[in-house]
């Protein structure tokens, strides 16, 4: 049984003016016990709306919805206790500090003041623990958004952007954090729509477009949709190697330094035989390297969503 | 911020009132006494009221109403027996204090954000805006409970410095506590309602502004263009619980007592306060009902 599963989970908003948006449409998921899962999919896909539907902020208006096996609807107050979360931005008190801002949370609960040191701690701000939120870089923001959710020690973490607005270095950070609670054990699900940041933290991808899953399933096994589509082949003489390939009716182009062949990787041995045949010898051949984001924009091509 | 400023406000009010005042003299004071020792003995003896046991609504004893009727008359400003008087008086000011402190609690969470922080903590959505009602209730009555303390406090000594003491009944002190604690009920009562409505509006702005619009606007024109309606209105209940006068029927007549036909009442005290319950728990259930059902995006 999955950390969280969704089946069939629809939410729809009523504008004013009549008429609906479908953010969520039949969405189904299931997301393991343990370690990172990514959720990814494009600005207005429907990801933070999902999240706001597995927290109870939002009602769906179809399909059902468990959280550590509760019934999100009737048993989320029973679970509420081991599940951290960060929406969208982290809403704090800006005129308070750091560390009043996670002791208000805390109190909640009955969180010990070690405990709050040992989140700050953790997402390196003791130092300004004690300053006002408000002079805080939005890094810091999310940091301490991280800490908060980190404040109930949770075995699930729902993390919605928390790249969102960083500087390189607070992206790095924020990654390892993510690595490292994942590592831990505990689960993280993780949205974004910067797909490197998913590709680089998570062991679990799901896709979605238009409030419907796309593909779902272990990164490398999501990244191996959409590979293989080509090979990279250097060699020294490259207009020559495009004349051999171009007479045995192989489809290659100059890239770079590289020649881009069109052939899927079980085909190598083809292209090896006859470069060599004309005397030129490969001094490289791989597989195109396939991100996450080829796939990402292979994968929704057909529904034209790409980011 | 609030109680700083109305902290200052006392203060800066007093040092005018006891700029305005000024200590009566001996003889002063002996004439002022003995004309209120006299009046006093007229009143108990009936001169007053006239036959009859009836006594003008809102008193409970005689003794009670002829010391109201028969004030000390001297004409030095602050005199300490009309504590409990302005406890009253200013009690519009500390009711819309508590009414801008609870629209404020209400609507700090939806304005700053941190109202889905909150309920990803504690989901069940009813139990937040009962405690949240529960500490409006607290903050409300220990905020306007201090600043009247403080206005009587500050009272007293511009009394002592610049006015007199004279004619004080015994029981002064209790009559100026129990009507600081009934402006704090009414207080508690507005700023619930505005809990309610900043709750359903998602917002500060939203809460000061229908409320003030309704209670200045519309309460105020209804009241005057159909004054038969006074006994369902908001701020007509708040006034008589505070001043524990009720509000008779504009169409009858009272003529000071000289007669032993009383106009009817058409707000009394237990009326008010039903009046005033009555919008509280409608607006909460309102306000529990929308914030249970409605989406916090």
């Amino acid at each position: 049984m999955g950390v969280i599963e969704l089946h069939g989970l629809r939410k729809e908003y009523r504008r004013i003016r009549g008429g609906r948006t479908v953010a969520v449409d039949g969405l189904d998921l299931e997301v393991p016990d343990g370690g990172v899962f990514g959720f990814l999919g494009p600005n207005g896909a429907g990801k933070t709306t999902t999240i706001r539907c597995v927290l109870g902020l939002v009602r769906p208006n179809a399909g059902s919805l468990t959280l550590l096996g509760a019934d999100v609807s009737s048993g989320l107050a029973g679970v509420i206790g081991k599940v951290g979360s960060i929406v969208e931005q982290p809403a704090l008190f800006p005129r308070f500090t750091g560390r009043r801002n996670l002791q208000i949370l805390g109190r909640i609960q009955r969180v010990g003041r070690s405990t709050i040191d040992e989140v700050l701690e953790r997402v390196r701000l003791s130092d300004r623990a004690d300053d006002a939120v408000r002079t805080y870089s939005l890094g810091m923001k999310q940091r301490l958004g991280i800490a908060a959710a980190l404040l109930k020690d949770p075995s699930v973490l729902l993390l919605d952007e928390p790249a969102n607005g960083l500087d390189p270095a607070g992206i790095v950070e924020v990654r390892e954090l993510i690595r490292s609670l994942g590592a831990e054990g505990r689960t993280v699900f993780v949205s974004s729509h910067i797909l490197s940041e998913v590709q680089q933290t998570a062991d679990q991808v799901a896709i979605i477009a238009r409030g419907r899953l796309v593909k779902a399933g272990p990164v490398n096994e999501v990244l191996a949709a959409g590979r293989a589509r080509g090979l990279v082949v250097k060699l020294a003489d490259l207009p020559a190697g495009l004349r051999v390939l171009a007479d045995e009716q192989i489809p290659a182009v100059v890239s770079g330094d590289t020649l881009s062949v069109d052939l899927p990787p079980n085909q190598a041995e083809r292209v090896t035989r006859v470069l060599a045949a004309k005397d030129l010898y490969v001094s490289e051949l791989r597989p195109e390297e396939v991100d996450l984001e080829t796939v990402f924009l292979e994968l929704t091509k057909d529904e034209g969503l790409g980011p | 911020m609030m109680l700083v400023g109305g902290v200052l406000l006392i203060v800066v009010a007093m040092v005018i009132a006891g700029a305005n005042s000024h200590k009566p003299t001996a003889a002063q004071i002996a004439s002022a006494d003995a004309a209120f020792q006299k009046q006093f003995a007229e009143c108990m003896q009936g001169q007053v009221l006239g036959p009859g046991p009836q006594l003008p609504p809102g008193y409970t004893s005689l003794a009670q109403f002829c010391a109201d009727e028969a004030a000390p008359n001297v004409d030095t400003g602050l005199q300490f027996r009309d504590a409990a008087l302005l406890l009253q008086h200013t009690s519009t000011f500390v009711v819309l204090l508590g009414v801008a402190l609870a629209a404020s609690l209400g609507g700090a969470d939806w304005s700053a954000g941190t109202m889905t922080t909150l309920l990803t903590w504690e989901p069940r959505r009813i139990r937040v805006l009962l405690t949240r009602a529960v500490v409006v209730a607290v903050v409300v009555v220990s905020v306007t409970l201090f600043l009247q303390g403080v206005l009587l406090g500050s009272f007293r000594l511009a009394v002592a410095l610049r006015g007199t003491s004279l004619g004080a009944p015994p029981g002064l002190i209790g009559d100026a506590l129990q009507t600081g604690l009934r402006v704090s009920a009414v207080a508690v009562g507005f700023g619930l309602v505005a809990l309610a409505i900043a709750t359903i509006g998602r917002s500060t702005v939203a809460a000061l502004g229908v409320l003030f619009g309704y209670l200045v606007l519309f309460e105020g024109v209804i009241a005057g263009l159909r004054p038969s309606i006074q006994d369902r209105l908001l701020v007509r209940a708040g006034g008589v619980i505070v001043s524990q006068q009720p509000i008779f029927d504009q169409n009858g007549s009272f003529s000071s007592g000289l007669s032993n036909q009383l106009p009817r009442v058409l707000l009394g005290l237990t009326e008010a306060s039903v009046v005033a319950a009555v919008y509280v728990v409608v607006l909460m259930v309102l306000a529990l009902f929308a914030f249970r059902t409605r989406d916090v995006n």
